[in-house]
């Protein structure tokens, strides 16, 4: 018996918890598009797929189990047959291989002591390097069966045993690798300023340059900051599609790939940059043209926005929803990142116009939440300064509101004026007050004689 | 024999006359205050309810000071103010000549009688209060307040209880005039040393009442810290009474930024701390910061007992949520009965709601009344509609109430002025002009006061301490250039430590 996945205990946990759960067929195909990844990234993309669209749950999860079997992480491949369990409990993958589970554990144990013995073997003999390559090894190790933050441990410790600029680096690349993997974005961009100040030779840190800045972009974008990670993005050299693995790492495999590095620097460039900006930046970046090459709709999406075609844009970007939805690191911020390009062009499509009507602004628009009017959504603009104009209810219009610079600059001052007498009038009183030597004292509070002089009184004007 | 007075009288008035500069005016009127005062009580009731009374020969406008003698020496003799006879009190003969006197005395000769001066106003106002009819004295101490001084800027004990008395018969009106005139000095003095370099005397033609209002000239009273707290607090009860929140909120920031040592703090404070909350909401929405220069450690220890009132400002805060706020004056209705800021609580839901109101005007330029009330039903659209047109009337909002011709289904249709030069709050660039100019001149003649507040200040012998022992730590901490800024603050600093330094070489 074949059980509809969107039925499944799973989905409907996901949905009662408030997850999002995907319910449209994304325009990958998953093959293919797993096919970019490598490692535990591969895994964890399978999971989060297979954790939000019903659809293509049985395919992601299937994959990500058989590859965590050849793996060390245990417990990455129990929480995923648990979860498969709950989604198509009939499919053999489903059911947990407790020979195998008990198998690795005895294996990772023993792994485990025996790198943790060999280091105190290096140590003991006081050799520099071995005692690096035994701590490396152990940070590989942990990280390979998911322990992370026991990984950072072992590559921090790394520290005082390198001897060249050039270990340094490896060791930093290694902690971006392991923090990313923790989502510790802020641990993630000290670790790529120490890696920028280490003293490479010019050729080794060219090679370093495209991950540190694709990096910087993925940490910025994770902690919101959209204009700094678009601009990460787009600074990215096209080398980076191509670049063999700097640190033992391949990064447009194991972490970011090229198309993430397109879309990402896309959609953050768009939420964050005007007309402009996005014409020379981004459209005009020779570099980050090749990036945009794998993925046209998002080139599409900012040329459309560039010649003003709001609507169009916004229908592009709609259309690609489902798919980043699907992608583990756009998808909190989706929302968020749509939000900002939405709000951006009501602006901007708003800015010749002395007065829209409603109806037109719906039109071009739609209304982004199906329970919001576009008067609502207009309102909540104006009200938090994004939009400067005003909204007549009863003609149905949006009214750019007239300008009189003159005249606001007379009401200004006459403020500001107004302003400045009060308080200097305040500070009189409190000056006559010092000078008079009256102040409200603690101990004989009901007198407050007259002519008793203020203590320290000058000193405080 | 009251031939004695009015002989003396008569020839100080010639006197006067002839006098033909101020100085020369100035000790005339020295030597006449000490005759004056060596005369006795009683020489000065000789004739006292006849023809002969010298209240009755001597015109107060001319003879002022030998009239404000007389009177005083009246009152001082008079049965205790309980049993005082009916000619006392309001509408009595004796009562109509103070009036008199008060209304047309001399203004510069009145500047050498200051305690009798004093006196006689108390006496009004205790006469007023004792008969019943309190509102009587509004009239004549309004008067000699303007009669002595017609800025009305330095303080008196007169001012404290002339705001006493409109507050306390609700004739709130009559106090704005006087509370207009922003208190410049306060017991004003400088020392004698500085006094005698430089020529000053009351008589002179002076810019600000200051120079003749002193610590030491008896008009004043004594002055003490509590009757300035209490005469702020007064002040913006009466501004209040007249609905002006801006004006009474501006006023009792006074008390918020008077001097409290070592976080002492009074009751006064405390009210005007809670008033202050109160009307911040009603001017601004929110509460600003406090305004700079109040006493953290006072404040901390105020804030603590007014947590009640901090969350009513929260809750005002937060509008949309009229219910809470409607609960909590409810809940708290016993507090604010007892701080008697009832009334003030309760101008809150209003004020909330006209805030709500005159905010829309940012968002929207036209709305069917009918949509607002779907919003925030406290007011029907029917009541809403008069609402409004009162709004429009008192200036909250720049508005006006119309039937859409297009789109009669809408109902009446609130349509806001969205260029300022529209509509019934629209001004013209020359009235802005206008209020420019004004506010010009207003704020020089501010700024003078505060310079020669600041000259008071600076000829102060602490103030002058200040400055040495500050020169001498500069000195000490190396041979650094001196900071001038510090002393563009007080260019009279110097002149007075030259003065100073001359006393200790005299000494």
């Amino acid at each position: 018996m074949v059980v509809d996945p969107e039925q499944s205990p799973f989905f409907k946990d996901r949905r009662a918890q408030g997850c999002i759960v995907v319910r449209e067929l994304p325009k990958f195909d998953l093959e293919s598009y797993i096919s970019n990844y490598d490692g535990p990234t591969r895994i964890l993309r399978l999971r989060h797929i297979g954790s939000h669209s019903p659809y293509l749950a049985v395919d992601a999860y299937r994959m990500a189990i058989s590859q965590a079997k050849e793996g060390k992480n245990v417990q990455l491949y129990t929480d995923l047959v648990e979860q498969f369990n709950q989604i198509a409990p009939d499919d053999p993958l489903a059911t947990k291989d407790d020979a195998w589970v008990e198998k690795k554990k005895q294996d990772v144990k023993a792994e485990g002591e025996r790198l943790n013995h060999e280091l105190r073997a290096y140590k003991n003999n006081l050799i520099q390097e071995s005692i690096r390559m035994g701590n490396e090894d152990l940070g590989h190790f942990y990280a390979a069966c998911g322990d992370h933050a026991e990984a950072v441990r072992a590559f921090n410790r790394m520290r005082d045993n390198c001897t060249s600029p050039k270990q340094i680096a490896d060791m930093n690349l290694r902690l971006v690798v392991n923090y990313i993997a923790q989502s510790a974005w802020m641990a993630v961009q000290t670790s790529l300023i120490k890696l920028e100040a280490v003293g490479l030779r010019p050729e080794e840190k060219s090679k370093l340059d495209p991950v540190i800045s694709a990096c910087y972009g993925l940490s910025y974008m994770c902690t919101g900051n959209y204009l700094d990670a678009a601009n990460s993005f787009i600074n990215t050299s096209s080398s980076f599609m191509t670049m063999e693995p700097v640190g033992g790492v391949q990064w447009q495999r194991e972490v970011i790939s090229a198309n993430d590095v397109a879309v990402y620097g896309g959609l953050c460039a768009l939420a964050s940059m005007d007309r402009n900006e996005l014409q020379t930046n981004v459209l005009g970046d020779s570099n980050f043209r090749n990036f945009l090459e794998l993925e046209p709709h998002i080139r599409r999406a900012i040329t459309l926005f560039c010649n003003s075609k709001y609507s169009a844009c916004l229908e592009v970007l709609e259309g690609y929803r489902t798919d980043y939805l699907l992608d583990m690191y756009l998808c909190d911020r989706l929302s968020v990142i749509y939000g900002k390009i939405r709000t951006k062009s009501i602006v901007q499509y708003f800015v010749p116009f002395s007065c829209v009507t409603l109806e037109e602004m719906a039109s071009k628009f739609g209304t982004g939440d199906e329970n919001a009017s576009i008067e609502d959504e207009l309102a909540k603009m104006i009200s938090t300064g994004l939009l400067n104009a005003r909204i007549d209810l009863v003609d149905g219009l949006l009214i750019s509101p007239p300008t009189n610079l003159r005249h606001d600059v007379h009401s200004n001052a006459l403020a500001m004026a107004e302003k400045y007498e009060h308080t200097l009038q305040l500070r009189l009183t409190r000056l006559n007050l010092l000078n008079a030597g009256m102040s409200i004292k603690p101990d004989k509070s009901k007198e407050g004689g007259p002519f008793t002089p203020g203590e320290g009184g000058y000193a405080a004007l | 024999m009251s031939g004695e007075v009015l002989q003396l009288a008569q020839s100080y008035q010639l006197e006067f006359a002839k006098c033909d500069s101020n100085q020369k005016y100035h000790y005339a009127a020295l030597r006449l205050a000490q005759r004056l005062a060596s005369l006795t009580l009683t020489s000065f009731k000789k004739g006292a309810e006849t023809a002969q009374d010298v209240l009755l020969m001597l015109d107060p406008s001319v003879h002022t000071m030998v009239y404000a003698y007389a009177l005083f020496a009246r009152i001082a003799t008079a049965p205790s103010t309980s049993t005082a006879s009916d000619s006392f009190r309001p509408g009595g003969n004796i009562w109509k000549l103070i009036c008199h006197f008060l209304e047309n005395a001399d203004p510069v000769q009145l500047r050498y009688v200051g305690e009798q001066w004093s006196h006689i106003v108390d006496f009004v106002a205790s006469m007023a209060r004792l008969a019943g009819t309190p509102e009587a004295a509004i009239e004549p101490i309004l008067s000699a307040l303007y009669r002595l001084d017609p800025n009305t800027g330095t303080f008196t004990m007169a001012h404290l209880c002339f705001v006493q008395l409109c507050v306390e018969t609700r004739n709130y009106a009559a106090a704005e005039p006087i509370l207009a005139n922003y208190i410049h000095a306060v017991n004003p003095s400088i020392p004698d040393l500085v006094e005698s370099l430089e020529y000053s005397a009351p008589a002179e033609d002076h810019d600000s009442s200051a120079e003749y209002i002193k610590a030491g000239s008896g008009h004043a009273g004594k002055v003490t810290i509590q009757a300035v707290q209490e005469y702020y607090l007064l002040g913006t009860t009466a501004y209040l009474g007249l609905r002006k929140f801006k004006k009474a909120r501006d006023f009792v920031e006074h008390v918020l930024v008077m001097p409290y040592s070592n976080g002492a703090a009074n009751g006064f404070l405390i009210e005007a701390y809670k008033k202050w909350l109160l009307l911040s909401c009603l001017v601004d929405g929110v509460v600003p910061p406090l305004p700079r220069s109040t006493n953290n450690a006072a404040m901390r220890a105020v804030k603590a007992v007014s947590k009640a009132y901090e969350a009513l400002a929260d809750a005002f805060k937060n509008r949309g949520n009229v219910r809470k706020l409607r609960a909590m004056i409810n809940a708290g209705r016993d507090t604010w009965l007892e701080d008697g800021n009832y009334g003030l609580v309760n101008e809150l839901l209003d004020g909330q709601y006209r805030i709500f109101i005159s905010q829309l005007s940012q968002t929207y330029s036209a709305i069917p009344i009918s949509k607002i009330s779907s919003w925030d039903a406290t007011l029907e659209s029917d009541e809403l509609a008069g609402y409004l047109e009162k709004l429009i009337r008192e200036g909250y909002i720049n508005a006006k109430l119309e039937t859409s011709s297009s789109k009669p289904e809408m109902g009446v249709v609130l349509r806001f002025f969205m260029d300022a030069r529209e509509g019934p709050q629209a001004k013209s660039e020359k009235q802005q002009q206008q209020a420019l100019v004004e506010q010009t001149q207003r704020t020089q003649k501010l700024a003078q006061q505060v310079q020669s507040a600041h000259y008071r200040v600076g000829v102060q012998d602490e103030y002058v301490e200040y400055v040495v022992r500050q020169n001498k730590k500069a000195a000490a901490t190396a041979g650094d250039p001196m900071d001038l800024g510090q002393y563009e603050d007080v260019e009279v600093a110097g002149a007075a430590m030259d003065a100073h330094d001359e006393d200790l070489m005299g000494d």
